[in-house]
């Protein structure tokens, strides 16, 4: 059929340049995971280039399993994305629910709601650190000083001013630190996606059987009866990929990382590789051959479920 | 009865209410931003007076002088809108091809281009820089291009895909009865009926495009350096400069912020690859 040879031909680009993108970054990576391979090193300048005689077997895989800040930075990727599926969901639920009804001016409300999630994420991290979230210039400053001064005014007060005397002096938080930059990560990225997810769902509330909610209603179903038992479930598929999607951006989140800290303690898989690349590529790469282990785990997952979906 | 119809009516006020709270809340910091913009650099470590101060344009004007904003912003334009033409040449015919022609294969090839997506930027850094720099093409805006285009290949070809699968088969074999050969059919039939999906599939991966922060950040120094690495390298400014970075931040992210008010319904498609329409 020679019906068959334009089609195949007019696939052929796409499909080259994603093999070449899958599978020679890759397999490079593969390699110099096993193989000693660092930038510089004034004792032995044979491991400073690619060589199959640097052969180490699992050497370089069981150095980094062996190491706290490799667990440190998975246990961290965990949190923060966990936190940021956590509340996103709930908020993008309650939300999608509470634009769902027609109001006055609910076309513009949508419009700021949506904002955010075009942000870019340098920028993001950049104005919550600094201008929101900074201890004693940004608003966060502010805002701490104004409920300081509120209590102050408060204890005072005729009634309630003996139990406003009880209440401590706030202090502001300083979100760069170690302990604490790791929650300004997830109130950023929780502030960018929330609004993904409530697009998502309240697209899919659309959808959702009108009638029968109407039959509900008129047996006396009640509002969270009508949530529980229709609403939710129609929105059980729509969650399950919003949080399969955001799972696979943010368990390769950087710029913010960057940003807030520079790792400074709360380094995630792929800041932890960044930082191993300016020296020991064989860690280096037996760490993103840890990474793709991860992130094939959710892919599959994601795959299945869009798969089904695909051909409808 | 009596106590339904109140809880309507409080609902009818309340309703609205938090909507509109809800929708302020997550722009105030956009708008925060905006406003810290015009503000000199010493009113903007006040950030109890978001409306008392004095504006001022010097931040806008002198852009150029403290950052040397346009230079980063012309490498963004030209590699966003570069990489986006490109993507769209590759995209196209092969969306295409898979749409009126599906062989059995076509699924799974769609299902693997996908998987492309989900392998880890990290996971392959070090041999991109190695790569990029023995072919003497790091910190070139080609290299930008390349990577730009091939991780948004995948979302165009699925988004264009499930525009391409709702055209009615019987219009292009109609076109094929009267002689059409394949450029013909793309150029009087396809490109007509899809304009709408190629034009929003374009945006979102311009959008993408623009707002990349990991391969811009590691593969440039200065020559293709884009506005991600311009506020990237200004990171912490303590406190001195934030009305002269919130001007070049709203600068970055205005454009396309008012780009994505227009393209919302196509992201929910884009995004979850047809899945949630």
């Amino acid at each position: 059929m020679a019906n068959r040879t334009i089609p195949r031909l007019l696939q052929t680009p796409a499909i080259v340049l994603l093999l070449f993108w899958m599978l020679v970054p890759l397999s490079m990576t593969l390699f110099f995971s096993f193989i000693r391979y660092v930038l510089a090193s004034t004792n032995r300048p044979e491991w400073t280039s690619p060589s199959i005689s640097n052969w180490r077997g699992f050497g370089n895989y069981q150095y980094v399993w062996n190491q706290d800040s490799f667990w440190l930075a998975i246990q961290n990727s965990l949190l923060i994305v966990c936190s940021i599926l956590f509340l996103t969901v709930i908020l993008g639920v309650a939300i999608a629910i509470l634009i769902n009804r027609t109001f006055p001016g609910r076309g513009i409300v949508r419009v700021l709601l949506i904002s955010p999630f075009f942000v870019m994420p340098a920028v993001n991290a950049v104005l919550w650190i600094n201008m929101l979230l900074d201890p004693v210039l940004g608003l966060q400053g502010a805002a701490v000083a104004g409920a300081n001064d509120l209590v102050a005014l408060l204890r005072d007060a005729p009634v309630v001013g003996s139990f406003f005397s009880l209440w401590p002096q706030f202090e502001p938080i300083s979100f760069r630190a170690t302990q604490t930059s790791a929650y300004a990560v997830i109130m950023m990225v929780t502030w960018q996606w929330t609004p993904f997810a409530v697009l998502i769902l309240m697209t899919s509330l659309q959808s959702e059987d009108q009638q029968q909610k109407e039959a509900a209603i008129l047996d006396g179903a009640s509002r969270w009866s009508q949530f529980r038992f229709l609403t939710l479930p129609h929105l059980a598929r729509p969650i399950a990929i919003v949080v399969m999607i955001q799972a696979i951006f943010h368990l390769s989140l950087y710029a913010e990382i960057e940003i807030v800290s520079r790792g400074n303690g709360n380094k995630n898989l792929p800041y932890y590789i960044g930082e191993l690349v300016n020296n020991n590529i064989g860690a280096a790469s037996a760490t993103g051959i840890f990474a793709v282990i991860l992130a094939n785990i959710v892919a599959i997952f994601l795959l299945r479920m869009l798969g089904k979906a695909l051909m409808e | 009865m009596a106590i339904v119809a109140q809880h309507t009516k409080f609902s009818k006020v309340a309703w609205p209410v938090l909507a509109w709270a809800v929708g302020l809340l997550f722009f105030f910091p956009i708008f925060f931003m905006v406003m810290t913009s015009f503000k000199t650099d010493a009113d903007a470590v006040k950030p109890e007076f978001l409306f008392r101060f004095t504006p001022t344009l010097e931040n806008y004007t002198n852009m150029t002088n403290n950052y040397d904003y346009w230079r980063f912003a012309t490498n963004s334009v030209i590699t966003s809108v570069t990489a986006t033409l490109f993507t769209l040449f590759v995209a196209v015919p092969c969306a295409y091809a898979m749409a009126f022609n599906p062989s059995r294969g076509t699924k799974d090839i769609l299902m693997w281009m996908l998987s492309t997506k989900m392998l880890p930027a990290a996971a392959v850094l070090y041999p991109m820089i190695f790569m990029a720099k023995s072919l003497g093409i790091y910190d070139t805006k080609f290299l930008i291009v390349m990577v730009l285009s091939l991780i948004n290949l995948p979302i165009a070809v699925w988004m264009l895909f499930t525009y391409f699968k709702d055209i009615p088969k019987d219009i292009i074999e109609a076109g094929q009865m009267d002689g059409l050969n394949t450029w013909g059919e793309v150029r009087e039939i396809l490109i007509p009926l899809a304009w709408g999906g190629i034009a929003s599939t374009a945006l979102l991966v311009f959008i993408f495009c623009w707002n990349e922060a990991y391969w811009t950040v590691r593969l440039t120094t200065i020559d293709a350096a884009t506005l991600s690495k311009l506020i990237e390298g200004n990171r912490a400014p303590e406190g001195l400069f934030f009305g002269r970075l919130s001007a070049v931040s709203t600068a970055a992210v205005g454009p396309i912020v008012v780009l994505g008010w227009f393209c919302q319904k196509q992201l929910v498609q884009g995004l979850t690859f047809g899945a949630v329409k």
